[in-house]
């Protein structure tokens, strides 16, 4: 009953999940990890495919003498040559050369070989396919994605974020521009973490799908805030809600909906990854897959337990919020004290609570409370309170 | 906007897209045939080219410039659309390109050799076909001084920066509008000796060859002149020399340079038919057709090789675009030579009577900007320049890009020789495209089944844009890769995948925008318009992020990068279009019945269950 509690509560926006009281965990963690991935990026570096690093490119006949090799035989006759060689060494597919005509030859390309190695592979593809030596060539070919596509596109990057932070800025505000931003850059470099602690190869499409996360992941970031702006619109005229715990609201009403675009958008992309990996084994949909995967779910991650929380931080700096703030601690004490009497909590989420003969039993049992909102604010305030406790001006008592 | 016109719009964009996938832009075969969208070199296999590179002395070129020329290559592959191409170095000095599709006749102009050349213009005459379509009654002097010729000089730049201006627009031959056919200029030649250059016994052969052909009687008469003929005051003047109009391209070419020029039945379309590397020679002057005009030009004082960069760039004065041209230490020193020559020329020089001719009103000589065999520009020098100076002129961003990139490419140090072109098979093949379909395929099923789940009916809505888009992106791939040869690679199918995803959250945002508004106790029939309102806003912020990042990345980037952006910006744009003209007519109609109304099928019945009394929000 109260899994089916929270998963309603979670439909109708009432999760009350204090996300950002914890904030410092949520730094924390995110520190670590940001640590840990430039250490990544520093000892393991990244694991570049052929189209990055250059290679070795053989170029068989198709004509062995007595028979006509087809393109799977052709690359896996490069494979067993190459890998008795260098076991680590990427093969990429056979391609053939020249379609019609007697001269026709497969080419197959696979990561950089020594001289050595390469001839080496040479003399056994030789003894294999029983072909003159003369009639195979290896060679080192540069790499396709040369450095001004990376160039170019690094600096692409640049351009979209400071775009994009004039953007937001315009949009919302800059404490939410910044907040927006440094969560994509978060999720950039955890992605990229990732790629370098675990080795996975990073091939032009990983590079194509690292820049698809950009627009998505700000997305997400978006549709947060949007609602936060919502929320919080004309906040310092009442005195019921700090700023923090009104964004605390704010995400959780749209958790529901981060948890659902997240899912929807994750769905093809599971599909791509699933029949990329599983059923192809590499290749370009499972690095675009596997990139867009990790990429979107961290994305989501990292704007609802970081952008919302560096929001709050910024936004508690600022003095007009700051001062009001205190007024509503203020006022929350005096409450208590008896100095006031309480005004009914004017929230339109929880009155309803009890309305529903489905709903009430789930509330009840996992949130024995009036209403749930009083929990929630409490365990925010609960890093806020010394600030605001201190002065216990009757700021509250003025406007009422 | 009633919703049933918002869905005409669309069925109108829906209709008139495909109509251009089936009638426009080389559609040719059946109806089958003509929904093909062009394939990448992964999924098709293409064509694959290789250019030798060849040094003088037959030494290897260095890793620098063969990677300097590749970068080169790629550019002129990726000028040539949105295309994925492959180019990579091979060996020591083979530079292998593949394209998808047959694209024999691409390849063939990648290895031209771009030489850039910059030569003092000299000598000025009409076209025998201007002269032909004017009669000489039309006063040909009467060069407009106005649009014609440089506005203000734009050489006001402080700090000594100096600055070329360029001559009327683009360049090359589609300026005859505003300079017409111009007097021919008595031209004194210059020094005799210049064309006296040592011919080879092949070269010389040639030459035989077109003597005989040209006759002997119209050869000497050739040989006698000293200036171009002016056929506006005599037409008859041309008729020795008739038997000059029947040579082909490549003969012509054999001609003196001095010959080309002067004699006045060699149109300009036959000084175009020349042979690539016609007037590459630094060493001897050039005739060539600029602005419907023929100009002779001097020996190439300063060559593509003495650049070392150039840009197109925004001039802060005057908020043009201007191309801004740096050059080596020993290049700069023969720039300065060549425009000391240009800017102190006095009235009397030919090449100050030759940029007359041309633009009318000028102060000093021009030099013109020779690619291969086409001026690119013939800009006005306006002081002595050495180091940094700008090519001012009527540039756009585009041409400015162009002309940089042309310039940069004259900047090659290494010529090629090209190879046959071979076809490719495809690297992936068509199982790769099969199964990125079927990927497509289970994702939308995924979908499908969860917005079912989560929206009931309103799932319906969901998988009918979705498919609406579907097929909207589809034709849109199909024209664009006939129009501006868009091709789709196996990343950019997984890219549209994606973006359906993508698409399908927007509705996610509405529909849970509905509920909250249902949940604060609207009916549904209000709620609708209110929670469009607010996704709407939602949707468009996200989005305009998206597109901005296609825009930026598209503009910037280069090669696989650009051919992403591109579908990224293509799959968002069509995405909004589905959202504004399918979604919310629709939405907005399915308010109005009863079994919106109805939780079973709306999906929103729990909402609607617990909703109460209700409170707003403050």
């Amino acid at each position: 009953m109260a899994r089916d509690g929270f998963a309603t509560r979670l439909y109708t926006g009432e999760a009350n999940i204090n996300i950002i009281g914890r904030r410092k965990l949520w730094f924390s963690i995110a520190a670590v990890l940001v640590l840990l991935s430039i250490g990544s990026f520093a000892i393991n570096r990244f694991h570049l495919g052929i189209e990055f690093a250059g290679g070795t490119s053989f170029s068989i006949p198709a004509e062995t003498g007595d028979r006509t090799l087809t393109q799977a035989e052709a690359s896996e006759a490069v494979e067993r040559a190459i890998k008795a060689v260098d076991p680590a060494a990427e093969i990429g597919a056979a391609q053939q050369v020249g379609l019609t005509g007697g001269d026709q030859r497969f080419t197959v390309r696979a990561s950089a070989l020594t001289a050595q190695q390469a001839e080496q592979a040479k003399a056994a593809l030789v003894e294999d396919l029983g072909v003159p030596a003369s009639e195979i060539s290896d060679d080192q070919v540069s790499a396709a994605w040369g450095g001004q596509v990376t160039r170019q596109a690094m600096l692409g990057l640049v351009i979209f974020l400071v775009l994009v932070m004039v953007y937001l800025v315009v949009r919302f505000e800059w404490r939410m521009a910044v907040a927006a931003v440094s969560s994509l850059v978060l999720d950039l470099i955890l992605t990229a973490g990732i790629y370098s602690f675990v080795g996975f190869e990073v091939t032009p499409s990983t590079v194509i799908g690292f820049l698809t996360i950009l627009g998505y992941s700000l997305y997400d970031v978006v549709v947060v805030f949007d609602k936060v702006q919502e929320n919080t619109r004309g906040i310092t005229a009442g005195s019921t809600r700090t700023y923090t715990e009104a964004t605390n609201l704010a995400v959780n009403q749209t958790l529901m909906r981060s948890i659902n675009t997240s899912l929807v958008a994750l769905l093809p992309v599971g599909g791509l990854l699933f029949i990329g990996a599983g059923l192809l084994g590499a290749g370009t949909l499972k690095d675009l897959g596997l990139v867009l995967f990790v990429g979107m779910g961290l994305g989501v991650i990292c704007s609802i337990l970081f952008a919302a929380p560096v929001l709050t931080v910024l936004k508690e700096r600022e003095p007009r919020i700051k001062a009001h703030t205190a007024r509503v601690l203020a006022r929350r004490a005096a409450v208590r004290s008896g100095d006031v009497a309480p005004r009914p909590e004017r929230t339109g989420r929880n009155a309803n609570a009890t309305d529903s003969d489905e709903e009430a039993p789930a509330l009840a049992s996992s949130a024995p409370r009036p209403g749930s909102r009083p929990t929630g604010k409490r365990n925010t305030n609960r890093g806020g309170r010394p600030g605001g406790a201190g002065p216990r001006p009757s700021g509250g008592n003025k406007r009422r | 906007m009633h919703p049933g016109r918002q869905l005409a719009v669309l069925g109108a964009i829906f209709v008139v897209l495909y109509l251009l996938v089936f009638f426009t832009g080389g559609a040719s075969g059946s109806f089958t045939d003509r929904l093909h969208p062009k394939l990448g070199l992964d999924l098709v296999g293409g064509t694959q080219a290789t250019y030798i590179a060849s040094v003088q002395g037959g030494q290897v070129p260095s890793k620098e410039s063969m990677e300097q020329a590749r970068e080169i290559i790629d550019q002129r592959v990726n000028a040539l659309g949105v295309s994925e191409a492959e180019v990579v170095i091979q060996g020591d000095r083979n530079i292998v390109v593949s394209l998808a599709g047959k694209a024999d006749d691409q390849l063939k102009d990648l290895s031209q050799a771009a030489q850039m050349r910059f030569r003092l213009l000299i000598g000025t005459t009409g076209d025998v076909s201007s002269v032909a379509l004017n009669p000489p009654s039309a006063q040909p002097s009467a060069a407009p001084t106005g649009s014609g010729a440089p506005s203000a000089p734009a050489s006001a730049p402080a700090s000594g920066v100096p600055a070329a201006t360029n001559g009327p627009s683009s360049g090359g031959q589609g300026g005859g509008e505003v300079v017409k056919a111009p007097a021919p200029t008595p031209t004194p030649t210059p020094t005799p000796s210049a064309s006296a250059a040592p011919v080879s016994a092949e070269e010389q052969a040639k030459l035989d060859d077109v003597k005989e052909k040209v006759g002997a009687a119209a050869w000497a008469a050739a040989e006698k002149l000293t200036a171009p003929v002016d056929l506006s005051s005599d037409p008859n003047a041309g008729k020795p020399f008739a038997s000059f109009a029947k040579l082909n391209g490549t003969e012509v070419a054999a001609l003196p340079a001095k010959m080309q020029f002067n004699v006045p039945t060699i149109s300009c379309k036959q000084l175009d038919d020349r042979p690539n590397g016609a007037i590459d020679d630094v060493k001897t002057e050039a005739a060539v057709c600029y602005q419907s005009a023929k100009v002779l030009l001097d020996k190439a004082e300063v060559v593509g090789d003495d650049i070392s960069k150039a840009s197109p760039q925004i001039e802060q004065q005057s908020g043009q675009w201007v191309v801004s041209l740096d050059f080596k230490s020993e290049g700069s020193a023969k720039w300065a030579a060549l425009t000391r020559k240009a800017f102190e020329a006095t009235s009397s020089d030919p090449c100050f009577v030759a940029a007359q001719a041309l633009y009318g009103q000028v102060d000093h000589c021009a030099v013109a900007v020779v690619l291969d065999k086409t001026v690119v520009s013939a800009p006005q020098i306006q002081g002595v320049l050495s180091g940094t100076s700008q090519i001012t002129g009527q540039f756009n961003s585009a041409s400015a890009k162009q002309l940089a990139d042309q310039l940069n490419f004259g900047a090659l140090p290494v010529t090629f020789t090209s190879g046959p072109a071979q076809t490719v098979s495809a690297t992936l093949g068509i199982q790769q495209l099969q199964a990125g379909l079927l990927a497509a395929g289970i994702g939308m099923a995924l979908v499908a089944i969860y917005s079912f789940f989560y929206y009931r009916l309103l799932g319906t809505v969901i998988i009918l844009s979705l498919i609406l888009s579907g097929l909207l992106t589809f034709g849109a791939l199909v024209f664009l890769g006939r129009s501006m040869g868009f091709t789709l690679t196996l990343a950019g199918i997984a890219g549209f995948i994606v973006s359906l995803g993508v698409a399908a959250d927007s509705f996610v945002i509405y529909f849970e925008r509905l509920k909250d508004e249902i949940h604060d106790g609207r009916s549904p029939r209000s709620a609708v318009p209110r929670a469009w309102a607010r996704a709407r806003r939602t949707i468009i912020s996200a989005n305009a992020i998206t597109i901005l990042a296609a825009v930026v990345l598209y503009v910037v980037s280069v090669g696989a990068v650009q051919g992403f952006a591109f579908a990224l910006g293509l799959a968002t744009v069509l995405d909004l279009l589905v959202v504004f003209l399918f979604r919310h007519p629709i939405m907005t109609m399915f308010a109005r019945t009863k079994a919106f109304l109805s939780p079973r099928v709306s999906g929103l019945g729990r909402v609607l269950r617990s909703t109460s009394t209700d409170a707003k929000e403050a």
